[in-house]
C-alpha cells in the first residue's frame, strides 16, 4: 500500500494507482469474456459472435459516437433517443408516402439536425445548462411523438412494396461486408479523424478539459459548443435510420433505451483512456463490454431484466472504480 | 502578561517543493489587534489557514487560550471562540442576513426556528456595532461587497468570539465603511477581543494595530509596535531580500509604441486610464488588492467592454468584445491562476502550445502533426520547459514549468503584447528566475510587456517603467531606478494620498 | 500569496433593476398559474367542482411527493444539475419499492411487514446513491443514473414485467377512505406537505440544509459536516419513493411498470417549483405548486378534449422557459 503511494508520485515506475485504474476496465472485460467463455453455452460461437455486434453494437457504436463527443466537450446530450426517433419516423412516413429511400434518408437526417440546432441554440444562446436543455428538448420529443402518432401507435411497413429502401440499406453489402457495417465504420473513422486528428477535436478537448483555458486562448467556444451538440444529433439520427430499416417499422419511443448504454459506454471508454479523456477507442470498447454482458447474461439464461441490473452494477462499479481511484491518485 | 488567546509556535508547512512556513510563530494576546504583514508568498495566509484547520500543519503547535490542539477541524476552531473574516467572502448567497448570522446557532422555539427573535437580533446587532439599519431579510446576493463583510463580522460576534481574524478586510471597502470597522474593532478590543489583523494597506496597520508581526519567506522576523518603530521599519523588514542576484540584466532598446490606452473607464473598477506601451518596454502596473489593476489588464484582454476609452494598438484604434479578438490582433494573457485559465492541465504539453496557434499548423481542418511536432519541440528546447516528452500532461510539471507552456503558446502564435498577470506566484525562487529572463528575452524581442505584480521587488527591479494605481487611478509614474520597493509599497498603499484623506 | 481575484463588486443600481426583472419572473409565474385556472375554469365545463378539483390534487399527489424527494435533493446540493447534485433514479426507486411491496403482500407477509420492506428498499437505494456521490464521489448525475438502472432492473426481476395486483384493507382505505370529505390520499399529500414545510422552512436542519447546496464551502466553513448532509438528502428521497410507492399501489390496485417514466415530470415539477420562491431556489411550497400546476394542465387539457399527446411538450417548453428565464436574471 505505502509502495503504491510512493511510486505514484515518481512517475517513472508503470505500475501506480492511476496506471492500476486504467487496467481495471480491461481486466473487467477480459474476466468477463473467460466468465462467459466457461458458462455460457455457445458464446464463442462464430454466429453468437456474428450477432452480437451486428445487432445491437452498431446501432449503440454510432449513439455513443455522438454521446462521446459531446461529452468530451464537457456536456451531455440527453435527447440522443429524440434525435434518433424523429430521424426513424420522418424516414418511415416518407418511405409510407412513397417518396422513396433516398428522400427518406435525408428527410430522417434534416430531422436530427433539427434536433441538434435546436440543442445548440438553448445551450449556447440561451445559456441554459446541457442537461437541462436537452433533458427540455427530450420532453418535446416525446410529445411530437406522440402527437404524430395518434399517442405512440407503431407504424409497420411490412409489406413487400416498400421493401426495396430496407433491403437497399441493411441486406446489402459491399465486398462481402454488411452495409450497416460499413456504415459504422465510416462513423467511426470520422469521429475519429474529428476528434483525434483535427482542429475541432482540439478545441473539443480543450473545452472539455478546462473551457476557462480554451475561451483565453482565443477558441471561439460558442460555435464549438454548438457543432458538438449538431454532430451527435446526426450520428443520433444516423442510428435511428438503421434501427428502423433493420425492423421496418417505426416504434415511437425506441431511442430512449439507447441513452444510458450511450453514456455508460463513452465513460466506460473514459475510464480505460490513459488521459482520462472520452475516446472513440474507448467508446467503442465500452459498447462492446456493455453488449457482451448482455448476450452472455441472456445466454445463460438470465432475461432482458436481469441485464438491466447487470449493466447498471457494471456501470457504477466502472464509474466508483474510475472516480474513486483518480481521487486517490491526486 | 495575561494568558495568550492564540499561541503558534515552530509552524511548518511545505506544498511540494514549497516551504511556506518554516518554524513560524504567532503570539496574540486578548484586548489587543494584532497586525499580520508579509509580502505575497510570506506565509500570511498559510498561517491563518493553519489555524482555521483548512490547511494541516506538518508540525508546530497551536494553543489556543492555553488549551492545545493537535488536529484543527473548522468546527472544533470555532467552538473555541475562534472566527474567521476570510478574504473570500463564504457566506450563502440565497440565505438572508439574519440567516447567515445565525447559521448553526439559531434562536429556536422547540423544533422552529424563531426568525422574528433571528431578524430582531440581528437588526440590534447590525445596530450595535455597524450603526447600520439593514433589513436582517435581505439576500446575501444583494448586498454589496462591504455589507456582505460586515455580515460576516457579525456573525462572528453573534457567536461570543474570543478571536477575530480578519484577512484583508478592507480591501473592497470605502474610506467611511473603513472608520466605521475601525471604530467597531477598537469597541471590541476594549471588550478583552483578541483580534488579528492583516492588511497590504500601512496606513490601516499603523492606524489600527497595536502589536505586528512581520512574516518574510514562511518566517517571523520580528514583533514590533507600530508606534514605536514606525512603518518605514515595518516595511524594511518586509522587503529585505538580497536580490542582487535574483534579477537578471538585460540591454533595452525601447521602440515604437504598440499599445495606447486613453482615458479607459470601467465603472467600479477604473477610470481614465491612459497609457501606452512600447515594442521592447516592459511596463509594471502595481496596485494593492482590488485597486482595479486586474480589472485594467482583463478589459485590454477582452475580458470586460470598457465603458469609455480607447485602445489602440499600432497606431489603429481597436475595440475587443471577447479574448478571441484580442488574441487575433496578437495580444497574449499569462493569466494570474494558471491553473484555472492558463493551462490545461489535462491536455499534454504540446496541446497546450499549440492550442492558439492549431490554425497555422494544420490544412483542410486537419492538423499537421509533422509541423506540430516540430514547431512545440522547438519551443520545448527553446525554453527549457523540463518535461519528458511533449506527450506528458502539464499536471505532472512544476509550477514554474507550467509557467514557460503559457508562455510558448503564445510565441507560438506570434502574438506582440503580452499581459503577465503575477506570473511569479507560488513558484519557486530558481523558477521565478527562469521566468524573468523569460520576459527579458521576450523584451528583447521587441515584444511590448505589460507586468502586473504585488511583489514590489520584482516590479522594481524588473519593469523600465512603474505605473501605480490606486483605487481605480493612475496615481504615479517612475522612470527605472527612479524608486524603491518601499517607496513603491508606501505609494501604492496610498501613503501620499493620506493627508488628503481616504478619497475612494 | 494568494490573492484571489474578487468577484465584480456589486452596483447597488444593477442590483434593483435585477430584483426587478425577478420579481416580474416570479410574479409572471404566479400570473401564468392564476391565469391558467382561471381559463380552464370559464373554458373546460366541470373543472371547478368540488370532485375534479379534489381530483386534481389526488392526481398530483404521487408526483408531488416524489418531486418533494427531487427537492430535498437540490436544496442539499444545489440546483446546478451538472456540477451540483440530483437525484435520476427517484421514479425507478419508486417502481422498485412498489415492486418489493406488492411481491412482498402476493406471498402472504401482511401490511406491515411489506411497507416496511418497502420503505427500507427506498431508503437502501438512496444510501447508494449517497454512497456514490459522497464516498466515491462520482458525479451526481452519473452515480444516479446507474442507480436508476439497477432499481429499473430490479423492479422487473421482480415483476417479470407484470401487473401485480394487491388487495388489502389497508390500500383499501387509502384509496377509498375520506376524512373531512377528503380523500385519504389528498390528505397524505398535506400531511407530508405541512411536515416537510416545517422541516425545511422552520427548522435549524432545513436551513442548514439550505447552507450545504447554497455553498459547500461557507457551510463547511461554519462547522457545518456537509457530507452528512447529502447523504440524508439521497436517503430521504429514497424514504419518499418508498413512501410514495404504497401510494401507487393502492391508487392502482396493483404493482404497475411504467413507474420510471414519471421521472421527467417530477424534475419538471421540483426545477419548477424554483420560480415560485422568492430566492429562485428550490422550496417544498414552490414544487407543491409545480405539482398542482402540472396536475391543471393535465386535467384541463383532459376535460377540454385536447389530446394528453401534448403534455410532455408542454412541460418541456416549461422546463426552458424557466431555466432560461432565471438564467437571465442571474445574469443581470
Amino acid at each position: 500500500m505505502t509502495m503504491q503511494a510512493e511510486t505514484g508520485r515518481t512517475r517513472r515506475f508503470p505500475i501506480n494507482i492511476e496506471t492500476i485504474s486504467n487496467y481495471v476496465v480491461i481486466g473487467a472485460f477480459c474476466a468477463m469474456l473467460v466468465f462467459f467463455a466457461a458458462f455460457a453455452p455457445g458464446f464463442l460461437s462464430g454466429e453468437n459472435l456474428y450477432n452480437v455486434i451486428s445487432n445491437r453494437v452498431v446501432l449503440l457504436a454510432i449513439v455513443a459516437l455522438g454521446m462521446t463527443i459531446v461529452i468530451a466537450a464537457g456536456g451531455i446530450d440527453l435527447s440522443v433517443g429524440v434525435s434518433m426517433d424523429l430521424s426513424s419516423m420522418v424516414f418511415i412516413m416518407l418511405i409510407a408516402a412513397g417518396l422513396g429511400g433516398f428522400v427518406g434518408v435525408l428527410g430522417g437526417l434534416g430531422a436530427a439536425l433539427c434536433v441538434g440546432l435546436l440543442n445548440a441554440v438553448l445551450i449556447n444562446k440561451l445559456k441554459i445548462n446541457p442537461f437541462l436543455a436537452t433533458l427540455g428538448v427530450l420532453f418535446i420529443g416525446q410529445s411530437v411523438q406522440r402527437l404524430s402518432t395518434q399517442g405512440g401507435v407503431p407504424i409497420y411497413l411490412t409489406r413487400a412494396e416498400f421493401a426495396a429502401p430496407f433491403n437497399a440499406i441493411v441486406r446489402s453489402s459491399l465486398l462481402g461486408i454488411p452495409t450497416p457495417m460499413i456504415v459504422l465504420a465510416l462513423c467511426l473513422v470520422a469521429v475519429y479523424l474529428a476528434m483525434h486528428r483535427s482542429v475541432f477535436g482540439r478545441y473539443v478537448a480543450a473545452l472539455g478539459v478546462q473551457a476557462d483555458v480554451a475561451r483565453f486562448s482565443g477558441i471561439r467556444v460558442l460555435f464549438h459548443m454548438s457543432m458538438v451538440f449538431v454532430a451527435c444529433a446526426v450520428l443520433a439520427g444516423i442510428s435511428g435510420i438503421l434501427l428502423s430499416s433493420t425492423v421496418r417499422s417505426y416504434v415511437p419511443f425506441a431511442g430512449d433505451s439507447f441513452l444510458l448504454d450511450a453514456i455508460g459506454a463513452t465513460f466506460i471508454g473514459t475510464a480505460i483512456s490513459s488521459e482520462r479523456r472520452p475516446s472513440v477507442v474507448g467508446t467503442l470498447l465500452g459498447v462492446l463490454l456493455l453488449a457482451v454482458m448482455r448476450n452472455g447474461l441472456l445466454l445463460m439464461g438470465y432475461n432482458f431484466f436481469w441485464q438491466q441490473v447487470g449493466i447498471g452494477v457494471l456501470v457504477f462499479v466502472v464509474l466508483g472504480l474510475s472516480f474513486g481511484l483518480r481521487k486517490r491518485a491526486d | 502578561m495575561t494568558q495568550a488567546a492564540i499561541e503558534m509556535h515552530g509552524v511548518n508547512k511545505t506544498f511540494g517543493p514549497v516551504r511556506a512556513l518554516m518554524d513560524a510563530n504567532l503570539v496574540v494576546h486578548p484586548g489587543t489587534i494584532h497586525g499580520l504583514v508579509g509580502q505575497n508568498g510570506a506565509g500570511k495566509s498559510t498561517i491563518i489557514k493553519v489555524l482555521a484547520g483548512i490547511y494541516k500543519r506538518d508540525s508546530g503547535t497551536v494553543r489556543v487560550h492555553g488549551q492545545e490542539l493537535d488536529a484543527i477541524t473548522p468546527a472544533a476552531i470555532e467552538a473555541c471562540g475562534v472566527h474567521f473574516i476570510h478574504q473570500d467572502r463564504l457566506l450563502v448567497p440565497t440565505a438572508t442576513v439574519a440567516e447567515a448570522i445565525f447559521l448553526r446557532n439559531e434562536p429556536h422555539i422547540g423544533p422552529f426556528i424563531n426568525y422574528r427573535q433571528m431578524n430582531k437580533r440581528a437588526t440590534e446587532l447590525l445596530k450595535r456595532y455597524f450603526d447600520l439599519d439593514l433589513d436582517p431579510r435581505t439576500l446575501i446576493s444583494e448586498l454589496s461587497t462591504a455589507k456582505q463583510k460586515i455580515v460576516q463580522i457579525t456573525r462572528a460576534l453573534a457567536n461570543d468570539a474570543k478571536v477575530l481574524v480578519l484577512d484583508e478586510p478592507t480591501a473592497a471597502l470605502v474610506s467611511k465603511e473603513v472608520s466605521s470597522l475601525f471604530a467597531v474593532l477598537r469597541r471590541l478590543k476594549a471588550d478583552n477581543l483578541a483580534i488579528i489583523f492583516i492588511s497590504h494597506y500601512m496606513s490601516e496597520i499603523d492606524e489600527i494595530c497595536d502589536v505586528v508581526t512581520v512574516l518574510r519567506n514562511g518566517s517571523d522576523v520580528g514583533v514590533v509596535t507600530p508606534a514605536e518603530a514606525g512603518i518605514e521599519a515595518i516595511v524594511q523588514m518586509m522587503t529585505n531580500r538580497d536580490t542582487s542576484e535574483m534579477y537578471p540584466r538585460r540591454d533595452v532598446t525601447i521602440g515604437e509604441p504598440v499599445l495606447s490606452v486613453n482615458g479607459l473607464t470601467l465603472a467600479g473598477h477604473f477610470r481614465d486610464v491612459s497609457l501606452e506601451v512600447r515594442a521592447g518596454e516592459i511596463l509594471g502596473i502595481t496596485g494593492l488588492l482590488g485597486s482595479g489593476d486586474k480589472e485594467l489588464v482583463s478589459t485590454l484582454f477582452g475580458q470586460s467592454v470598457p465603458d469609455r476609452g480607447e485602445i489602440v494598438l499600432n497606431g489603429k484604434p481597436v475595440s475587443f468584445r471577447s479574448p478571441v479578438q484580442a488574441v487575433r490582433h496578437g495580444i497574449a494573457k499569462i493569466p494570474e491562476d494558471r491553473r484555472a485559465h492558463g493551462v490545461a492541465t489535462g491536455l499534454s504539453v504540446g496541446e497546450n502550445i499549440a492550442l492558439a496557434s492549431l490554425d497555422q499548423m494544420s490544412g483542410w481542418g486537419f492538423v499537421n502533426t509533422r509541423t506540430e511536432a516540430a514547431k512545440t519541440e522547438a519551443l520545448i528546447k527553446e525554453l527549457g520547459i523540463k518535461t519528458p516528452d511533449r506527450h506528458t500532461m502539464v499536471k505532472n510539471l512544476s509550477g514554474g514549468n507550467q509557467q514557460k507552456v503559457v508562455v510558448a503558446k503564445w510565441l507560438s502564435c506570434d502574438s506582440q503584447v503580452y499581459l503577465l498577470d503575477e506570473p511569479t506566484v507560488a513558484v519557486d525562487v530558481g523558477a521565478k528566475v527562469e521566468i524573468y529572463n523569460l520576459m527579458n528575452r521576450l523584451a528583447s524581442e521587441g515584444k511590448a510587456l505589460i507586468f502586473l505584480s504585488s511583489d514590489l521587488e520584482e516590479i522594481v527591479e524588473m519593469c523600465d517603467r512603474v505605473l501605480v494605481i490606486y483605487r481605480g487611478a493612475l496615481i504615479g509614474e517612475y522612470q527605472r531606478g527612479e524608486i524603491d520597493a518601499d517607496r513603491l509599497l508606501a505609494a501604492a498603499s496610498g501613503a501620499q494620498m493620506e493627508q488628503e484623506g481616504r478619497s475612494a | 500569496m494568494t490573492t484571489t481575484i474578487d468577484a465584480p463588486n456589486g452596483r447597488e443600481g444593477q442590483l434593483n433593476s435585477g430584483n426587478l426583472s425577478k420579481l416580474a419572473i416570479r410574479l409572471g409565474a404566479f400570473a401564468a398559474f392564476a391565469g391558467i385556472v382561471i381559463y380552464f375554469a370559464i373554458a373546460a365545463r366541470g373543472f371547478t367542482s368540488p370532485f375534479n378539483l379534489t381530483n386534481i390534487v389526488e392526481q398530483s399527489t404521487i408526483l408531488g411527493l416524489l418531486a418533494f424527494g427531487v427537492t430535498v435533493v437540490f436544496i442539499g446540493t444545489g440546483t446546478d444539475v451538472q456540477r451540483g447534485g440530483i437525484d435520476l433514479s427517484i421514479a425507478a426507486n419508486a417502481g422498485l419499492c412498489a415492486a418489493v411491496y406488492a411481491v412482498l403482500m402476493r406471498q402472504g407477509f401482511g401490511d406491515a411487514v411489506s411497507i416496511v420492506a418497502a420503505i427500507a428498499t427506498g431508503m437502501i437505494i438512496g444510501l447508494l446513491n449517497g454512497l456514490a456521490v459522497v464516498t466515491l464521489r462520482i458525479i451526481p448525475l452519473l452515480a444516479t443514473l446507474a442507480v436508476m438502472n439497477i432499481a429499473a432492473g430490479l423492479e422487473l426481476v421482480l415483476t417479470e414485467n407484470t401487473v401485480i395486483p394487491v388487495q388489502s384493507p389497508l390500500l383499501q382505505v387509502i384509496a377509498f377512505g375520506r376524512f373531512l370529505g377528503i380523500s385519504t390520499l389528498a390528505w397524505c399529500f398535506i400531511v407530508i406537505s405541512v411536515l416537510l414545510i416545517w422541516a425545511l422552512q422552520y427548522s435549524p436542519l432545513g436551513l442548514r440544509l439550505y447552507a450545504v447546496g447554497g455553498h459547500h464551502e461557507a457551510a463547511r466553513a461554519a462547522g457545518i459536516r456537509t457530507g452528512r448532509y447529502v447523504y440524508a438528502a439521497y436517503i430521504f428521497a429514497g424514504f419518499m419513493a418508498g413512501v410514495t410507492s404504497i401510494l401507487i399501489v393502492s391508487r392502482l390496485s396493483a404493482s404497475t411498470t411504467g413507474t420510471g417514466l414519471m421521472l421527467l415530470p417530477i424534475l419538471a415539477a421540483a426545477l419548477l417549483g424554483t420560480v415560485f420562491s422568492r430566492r429562485f431556489i428550490p422550496t417544498i411550497g414552490g414544487t407543491l405548486l409545480a405539482a398542482l400546476f402540472i396536475g391543471v394542465l393535465a386535467n384541463g387539457f383532459q376535460l377540454l378534449g385536447i389530446s394528453s399527446y401534448w403534455v410532455a411538450g408542454v412541460q418541456g417548453v416549461l422546463i426552458l422557459c424557466v431555466v432560461a428565464m432565471t438564467s437571465f436574471a442571474k445574469r443581470d
